[in-house]
């Protein structure tokens, strides 16, 4: 069954390419060293608990104009995986068709298809450092849904906007684990660049849990939420630094006789980036990070307050003739703490602490094959 | 504390002295004035040296965006998007134009045909229609001659002429304007396009949807196949660049255009 879905795939790959334009085929890879000191539950001293090399993730895609107004884009997202037979696992990332101009408004798109979740700052965030979005770190919103979506730009370089309808379940979930929700998730996002070297932005998602309060025998289903998740942002740039600031919310809703368990959760983020080239010649970055997330409203042992701290060190290098760097080499270190007031008991006395370094190279290629 | 003022002030005073570079890149159309200019300029000024670079408009105003360059070259309008992205990394894009540019239509000095109109250019290029006599002429095989896919003046062409459909599979893709007026002078049922600056009288030159190519169409920006030529730069420019600039919409650069087959700003 295998080989004809593949011999479907390559068919299908084939007619497309045949029709296609122009076909960009692009990848992006990241090898990685981690170590990472926390707590060991059996003998209650902090060790060494993780320290391996893996290539942790890679995108292949490839992008094809299929006539002035028509664009497709298909990913795929490869990872290194020990909970699978093979030690490496597949995913569809994106599948989606761009079509311009359907609309009679300037700079808007139609997307329909796998595609992007424009929520915070997911899509602005470049993994100068190795870590996600806090969006995506503290999984308020998941970066790729199956839905339909406008986007654009304003006129004379003020933005851009997007508005989608989502499944809300992400592009991860599949089979069994694909939960049977009937309500769809609703986004809006918001950017703005006044000025020059300022951005300001707002996300708003509204999603739920789960199909329905009650389950089929009436009783109360325990697992259902509605989520209200809400980001703003600013970034400012000023010569060689850039100071990203992110905020964060959600709002969690359960059923009715549940609302004991409602909770609301925020978070912050000061990202600063000092980059050194115009004053030692090489491309270098350094950066740090310092992040909060409070979910101590919860009621259950999930309940935490995070603290983290990130310093880290790039040096982009191989740079194409737009000045794009091919290669990045990057050394991080990120320190978590959980504080102990506001955090439910398997966080007491510093047992889920971690002390975490990370070196990666990350590389990537693009090519318009024809 | 006065050595040190001394040692300053004279720093100061031999900064004018001291090369000053001043890099552009992006478009291939946009870089034979973009060179010829800048050689004039470096003769006129030799303690400024500026480096030029092809790529493409993209590959200019990505390179803008990334601050690895001072000017980008640009044979469209930049767009929202890009301008968009630009702004948030703190580059302020501003446009200069530089030059005037059309794309003239040639047939063979034998063909009766005076008119042609854009939908039928673009049908001529994309194969549908294949004989002189489908469009009121000579029963002769109609002969594609085009630029080839690198060439400026096919993404001209590409973009308002077919509106980005693919070019038939029998069409000759030549590497220069020269060679496309060369190649319809000699060959009864060509068509082709080149530069207006290129054209001369052994060819027949035809109206494109009513209007004939002239220096004041496309300067008027009536002909459809006509453009402006763009300059980039982060904010408004100042100092060498802004007197580049200057210097190429000034009289001796709009006459180096002018020499490389474009048409002057006014």
């Amino acid at each position: 069954m295998k080989k004809h879905y593949a011999l479907i795939c390559l068919i299908l790959l084939l007619a497309v390419l045949a029709n296609a334009q122009s076909t960009k085929l692009s990848g992006e890879f990241w090898s990685r060293w981690t170590m990472e000191q926390s707590r060991n539950a059996a003998t209650g001293d902090d060790e060494i608990l993780k320290n391996y090399l893996a290539l942790e993730r890679g995108y292949l895609g490839l992008e094809t104009v299929l006539s002035d107004d028509v664009k497709a884009r298909f990913t795929i997202d490869l990872f290194s995986s020990d909970a699978v037979a093979d030690g490496a696992g597949i995913k569809l990332k994106y599948a989606y068709v761009d079509f311009a101009n359907l609309l009679p408004v300037a700079d808007m798109n139609f997307t329909a298809g796998l595609q992007k979740v424009y929520f915070g700052s997911i899509y602005d965030w470049d993994y100068s450092l190795i870590g996600k979005a806090p969006a995506d770190e503290y999984k308020l919103a998941n970066s790729a849904d199956y839905g339909l979506s406008i986007n654009g730009y304003l006129p004379s370089g003020l933005g851009s906007y997007a508005l989608g309808i989502y499944n809300g379940e992400g592009y991860k979930k599949f089979g069994s684990a694909l939960k049977d929700n009937t309500n769809f998730a609703y986004s809006g996002n918001l950017r703005l660049t006044p000025l020059p070297g300022l951005s300001l932005g707002a996300s708003l998602l509204m999603n739920s849990v789960e199909r329905e309060h009650l389950l089929s025998d009436d009783s109360i289903n325990s697992k259902y939420q509605e989520q209200m998740l809400a980001d703003a942002m600013i970034k400012a740039v000023f010569g060689p630094v850039d100071v990203m600031v992110e905020y964060l919310y959600k709002d969690i809703k359960h059923s009715q006789t549940l609302e004991a368990e409602d909770y609301s959760a925020s978070g912050i983020m000061i990202f600063p980036t000092l980059n050194l080239s115009r004053f030692i010649g090489y491309d270098v970055q350094v950066l740090g990070r310092y992040d909060i997330w409070d979910e101590s409203e919860r009621s259950d042992s999930s309940k935490y307050k995070l603290q983290a701290i990130t310093g880290g060190i790039n040096y982009n290098f191989m740079h194409d003739e737009q000045g794009t760097s091919k290669m990045n080499l990057q050394l991080n270190l990120t320190n978590k703490s959980y504080n102990e007031d506001d955090s439910a008991t398997p966080y007491a006395d510093g047992a889920k602490d971690q002390l975490q370094i990370m070196a990666q190279l990350k590389w990537r290629f693009s090519n318009t094959i024809n | 504390m006065r050595k040190y003022l001394i040692i300053l002030l004279t720093l100061s005073m031999m900064l004018p002295l001291v090369a000053q570079t001043i890099t552009c890149s992006g478009s291939t159309t946009v870089l034979p004035i973009a060179q010829a200019t800048a050689e004039a300029f470096m003769d006129k000024y030799p303690q400024i040296n500026i480096s030029v670079r092809g790529g493409g408009s993209g590959v200019g105003i990505a390179a803008l965006q990334n601050g690895t360059v001072d000017i980008a070259n640009s044979s469209r309008k930049i767009k929202s998007k890009e301008i968009s992205a630009a702004r948030a990394r703190g580059i302020d894009p501003r446009g200069y134009a530089v030059a005037n540019d059309g794309i003239v239509m040639i047939v063979h000095a034998s063909n009766k045909l005076k008119e042609l109109s854009s939908q039928q250019i673009r049908d001529i290029y994309t194969g549908k229609i294949k004989n002189w006599s489908q469009l009121g002429g000579e029963n002769l095989p109609i002969v594609i001659i085009s630029r080839d896919v690198a060439s400026g003046t096919f993404e001209v062409f590409n973009e308002k002429a077919l509106k980005n459909a693919k070019v038939d599979a029998s069409a000759q893709m030549l590497a220069s304007n020269n060679a496309v007026v060369s190649t319809v002078t000699n060959t009864p049922g060509a068509i082709g396009y080149a530069g207006l600056g290129y054209v001369n009288n052994d060819v027949k030159v035809l109206v494109v949807d009513g209007v004939m190519p002239s220096v004041t169409t496309v300067q008027e920006g009536s002909y459809p196949f006509s453009r402006k030529l763009y300059m980039y730069t982060n904010g408004k420019a100042n100092g060498n660049i802004a007197g580049y600039i200057g210097f190429i919409q000034g009289p001796q650069g709009q006459k180096i255009v002018e020499d490389n087959g474009f048409i002057r700003l006014d």
